[in-house]
């Protein structure tokens, strides 16, 4: 029937009665008009008041009247840390300011940032040659070594994988047999995609280096599929997105991205210097 | 001024009896999230006072405006991850064994041998926690945020820092699931559960 889709995204709100009053009462008529969706949202609700049958243990009054001077006795063990709270005094635990902590933390916070700084200082020394093959097959007349970061073209062609693979993996894994009104924000992910497009043609022609040529195939190969992506046409046009799905499989994109990301083939032989992920990086997916 | 308004300037200015009145507000909410989280009376206490302590140690980082019951439940949430982390009970993502505690879990509860209870409702409770066992930890999370703590969705999505739009889909995928396990012709005959949950 006409509205189910909607309908089912309205479901959770209408369940813990979250829905403004406009989509509660469209959530309401298709209700009273719809005998399929009706049944589904009385046996939700079935479940729900179900569930209301877990017991959580009630630690009693005891606990709770006890619970201040537990805490207020923590507080002050903590304050005066080796030393044991004097039990019959918790309040006094609070006499002082708030920030009566303050110093302790600056403390903490100095020897984080000193240890930061000493990682930081330590990578920098200790990992410093690996930019030195860069360096090496640098031929005469180029231009400098461009650090790594935003400016570096292989790093930006990274990040744009990266992104693009997150599209990629949220339609590939996106299944409509599930049901799931919210497993694919289709408009999100086309806008994404249109972002991405507008960045390919600049990404591929920073990738001169002929070392570079895979990496520039693969930010090609998806833009192509990207496109496709940009292009659906609406959040219900479920045979486009299988054709997509499809254009990623039999292209192996993710596959050559994962080689893109083990260094592997797609970069050109190897690892190349300078394109180190980045912790963020590793992180990211 | 509103009450929390007023509360949350006297929590600035450093007065005792104002932090004694957050406690008693949240201390039973606090509670009772950080044991949907972790699945223990004893440290669950812990972790509500932790909360209690970071929130007197760290209250300058309040956002005036904010809403004071967001920020001590998303110290409670990250408390009880934390806590999760520090017992390994999550190997490597947190997210992944947030709940997972096992037998250890909600047994407490349905073995609680209240002769007024009858039969029948334990039984019922044994199959509700295997069907909590059923889901995953992040639809698990969401689901006791929401259905046993009373957060609406939007402070849910706040404290777990995930879109609505995620909330939303935890909360719809758990339910169904929990709905065909509970209903689902093939879930294991009450007496059995008995066996392993009373």
């Amino acid at each position: 029937m006409k509205g189910c889709k909607k309908c089912r995204a309205l479901l959770v709100g209408a369940l813990y009665g979250e829905l403004p009053r406009k989509e509660k009462d469209l959530f309401e008529r298709h209700i009273a008009a719809c005998p399929a969706c009706a049944a589904e949202f009385k046996a939700l609700t079935g479940t729900l008041k179900t569930m209301d049958e877990r017991l959580r243990p009630e630690p009693g009054q005891d606990f709770w009247e006890g619970y201040w001077d537990r805490l207020s006795r923590r507080m002050e063990g903590e304050k005066a840390p080796g030393a044991a709270a004097p039990a019959a005094r918790p309040l006094k635990a609070f006499s002082g300011s708030f920030w009566s902590f303050r110093p302790r933390w600056a403390f903490q916070t100095a020897a984080a940032l000193v240890l930061i700084l000493a990682g930081i200082f330590i990578g920098r020394t200790v990992f410093s040659p690996r930019q030195a093959p860069l360096e090496a097959s640098r031929t005469a007349g180029q231009t400098p070594a461009v650090p790594p970061g935003e400016s570096d073209p292989v790093l930006r062609a990274r990040n744009y994988v990266d992104r693009s693979k997150l599209v990629l993996l949220a339609l590939v894994n996106y299944d409509p047999a599930s049901e799931d009104p919210y497993g694919l924000d289709l408009p999100y992910q086309k806008q994404v995609s249109k972002d991405l497009i507008r960045q390919a043609g600049a990404i591929q022609s920073d990738l001169k280096d002929p070392s570079q040529r895979r990496l520039r195939q693969l930010v090609a190969d998806l833009e192509t599929i990207l496109l496709q992506i940009a292009n659906l046409e609406s959040e219900n046009d479920l045979e486009a997105v299988d054709i997509v799905k499809q254009g990623v499989e039999s292209r192996g994109l993710l596959f050559k991205i994962n080689l893109s990301e083990m260094g592997g083939d797609v970069s050109g032989g190897g690892r190349e210097a300078g394109v180190e992920k980045t912790p963020a990086q590793e992180t990211k997916i | 001024m509103t009450e929390e308004k007023e509360l949350v300037e006297r929590l600035g200015r450093g007065d005792t009896e104002a932090f004694r009145e957050l406690v008693e507000t949240y201390k039973k909410k606090m509670y009772y999230l950080a044991f949907d989280m972790v699945g223990n009376a004893a440290d669950a206490e812990d972790i509500s006072q932790e909360v209690f302590l970071k929130a007197f140690r760290g209250f300058k980082t309040f956002k005036r405006g904010a809403k004071l019951s967001s920020w001590l439940y998303r110290i409670a949430y990250n408390a009880s991850i934390d806590h999760l982390r520090r017992k390994s009970l999550v190997p490597e993502a947190a997210e992944e064994a947030v709940l997972d505690t096992g037998k250890g879990g909600f047994g407490e509860a349905t073995s609680t041998a209240d002769p007024a209870v009858t039969a029948e409702t334990r039984l019922l409770r044994a199959r509700v926690e295997k069907a909590l066992g059923k889901v995953s930890s992040q639809e698990k999370t969401v689901f006791m945020l929401r259905h046993y703590n009373d957060l609406r969705l939007d402070e849910i999505a706040e404290t777990m820092q995930i879109s609505i739009g995620s909330v939303k889909s935890y909360l719809f995928r758990c339910v169904q699931k929990l709905r065909k396990e509970l209903g689902a012709p093939g879930t294991p005959n009450p007496l059995e559960a008995s066996d392993e949950g009373l």
